[in-house]
């Protein structure tokens, strides 16, 4: 029987994926991408790992699928006049126009499947035992939190969670790069519709709270800072659409600060340890659990203001024309 | 098999009819509204009668505090995006109708 | 068989479709969705490995690196997304190829 559920699964994302791929129009892309999403997410509680399939359906199905929902608001008007053309109107857009000449083709079947067989192989040869597990079993009592994950994520492997803010923050850097930076001194429209000013008003306490309870039921159960960081950049980007760009408001630093508070709190305590004779992110067990907390509570807090600032900037890309033509 | 039990099986299985019902209209129905009506109206349904098993079944008045509430939210936040793309979509045809008119 | 060889096995399949999707797709969103679905293999192949390992629970270092790896692989998209529309509001262009 469970057999049989994985397998349907299996058989579900793997045809997720490719019709995602083949669509013919980009809405549907984008739609069947949020389907796959959600059905990786029930892969992952399968396979027993639930902080993951919290992280890939919000972050991964959500946020991403916010941001191409959002791109498509570019894209797709001049999809869909494109198959009005009538130069191209006899065949339909989408990869079936234009074939590539039957070589390449052929040559890319065959290395996929190549591929494909090399990669079965692996796996199904890859030595059993190792892992991790033992190890951190044995420290797990050191590390201050009684969740496994977190306490890799945070303790045993702070480093990677450090970089990886620090990940997120050039992201950011790169997006104000490429966009121009927008986020500053927006007119404060709020939504015109009585029903989604309600709406917005009432989910901004309930996705805060639930936030809150992820990053603290993180120590014991799944949750933590990532989860609870896109619950609250959801926060950020309701209030976004609704008309209330919450940058607008703060001053400036007060924003860089936000931006920057996780990474470099994170570095200051690596470096104050280190100076306490410790190495880099190694707590004193007496102190871990506190330390894990604070450290978590701020890398939400910077993370769920990034991905707001993500969005933020590329929504407001498609604004203000005047900017593209006098770049060009 | 206890009747409680039995309770539940029969609210999944009713639950369960109602995201069927949902799916087929909104692969059947023509247009984008009746769609929006079997996609919020038949699937919220269909939750909380698979939310009430749920609750029967795990039989800890806690867990069906925080089950009623998932329900609710869901109940929430798809009424609203149900009416937001209604009324987006209202907008589209009506500034349609008055090019075509104009 | 075991539940994680099955999910082992897709996870090949999905980062070979992911591949096959960044050649043949020709739309900058398919080709960073064809990137996303990648990755996507990867993790779960990784995850698929932690429940092969599991002793009490599952092994947790896997479980870690790939939260990460999904944060950061939805930040180089949202990164490439913006290049995208960037692109796109400068030449009008959609994909590399160019349309004749």
């Amino acid at each position: 029987m469970s057999v049989l559920i994985d397998g349907i699964l299996a058989i579900l994302a793997i045809y997720l994926a490719l019709q995602c791929l083949m669509a013919q129009r980009l809405t549907q892309t984008v739609f069947l991408f949020f389907a796959f999403g959600l059905a990786l997410a029930l892969a992952w509680i399968r396979l027993g790992a639930v902080d993951v399939a919290i992280a890939e359906a919000a972050i991964a199905a959500g946020f991403l699928g916010v941001l191409l929902l959002d791109a498509l608001r570019d894209f797709s008007p001049t999809f869909s006049q494109k198959q009005k053309n009538p130069e191209t109107g006899q065949n339909p857009p989408g990869k079936d126009d234009n074939k590539p000449p039957f070589l390449p083709r052929l040559a890319l079947g065959f290395g996929l499947g190549l591929f494909l067989l090399i990669s079965l192989e692996a796996i199904w040869k890859t030595p059993e035992g190792g892992g991790l597990t033992a190890a951190s079993e044995a420290f797990l009592p050191e590390s201050g939190v009684e969740h496994p994950v977190t306490a890799v994520l945070l303790n045993f492997r702070a480093y990677d969670t450090w970089l990886e803010i620090g990940v997120i923050l050039m992201g950011l850097l790169a997006i104000f790069v490429v966009g121009g930076i927008r986020l500053y001194s927006r007119p404060f429209t709020a939504a015109q519709d009585p029903l989604l000013r309600q709406v917005i008003l009432f989910f901004t306490p309930v996705l805060f709270l639930f936030g809150a309870f992820l990053l603290y039921f993180g120590k014991s159960g799944p949750g933590g800072a990532f989860q609870a960081a896109v619950l609250w950049g959801a926060i950020g980007i309701l209030l976004h659409l609704g008309g209330r760009p919450v940058f607008s408001v703060m001053p400036r630093w007060l924003l860089q600060l936000i931006l920057t508070m996780g990474l470099g709190f994170f570095l200051l305590l690596g470096f104050l340890l280190m100076a306490t004779g410790n190495a880099l992110f190694e707590y004193p067990p007496a102190y871990s659990g506190i330390m894990i907390l604070i450290v978590e509570t701020l890398a939400a807090v910077s993370i769920a203001a990034a991905l707001t600032a993500i969005f933020a900037n590329v929504n407001l890309m498609k604004e203000d024309p005047n900017q593209t033509e006098s770049t060009t | 098999m206890t009747i409680k039990e039995v309770i539940t099986v029969i609210l999944l299985l009713v639950g369960c009819f109602f995201f069927l019902a949902g799916t087929l209209g909104v692969l059947r129905f023509p247009d984008i509204f009746s769609r929006l009506h079997a996609l919020t109206k038949a699937d919220n349904l269909g939750l909380g009668f698979i939310a009430a098993g749920m609750a029967l079944h795990i039989a800890s008045p806690l867990a069906a505090l925080k089950i009623f509430f998932i329900w609710f939210f869901t109940l929430l936040a798809s009424s609203t995006s149900c009416y937001l793309i209604a009324r987006f979509q209202k907008e589209q045809d009506q500034s349609g109708n008055r090019k075509e008119g104009g | 068989m075991e539940a994680y060889k099955i999910y082992s096995l897709t996870s090949a399949v999905l980062f070979v479709i992911g591949i096959g999707g960044i050649f043949i797709a020709r739309h900058f969103i398919k080709k960073i969705i064809a990137t996303i679905i990648m990755g996507g293999g990867v993790f779960l192949c990784f995850v698929s490995f932690a429940e092969r390992d599991a002793l009490n629970f599952a092994d947790p270092v896997p479980h870690a690196m790939v939260i990460t790896g999904i944060v950061v692989a939805v930040a180089s998209a949202a990164f490439a997304l913006a290049l995208a529309r960037r692109i796109y509001q400068l030449t009008g262009e959609e994909s590399f190829t160019k349309d004749q």
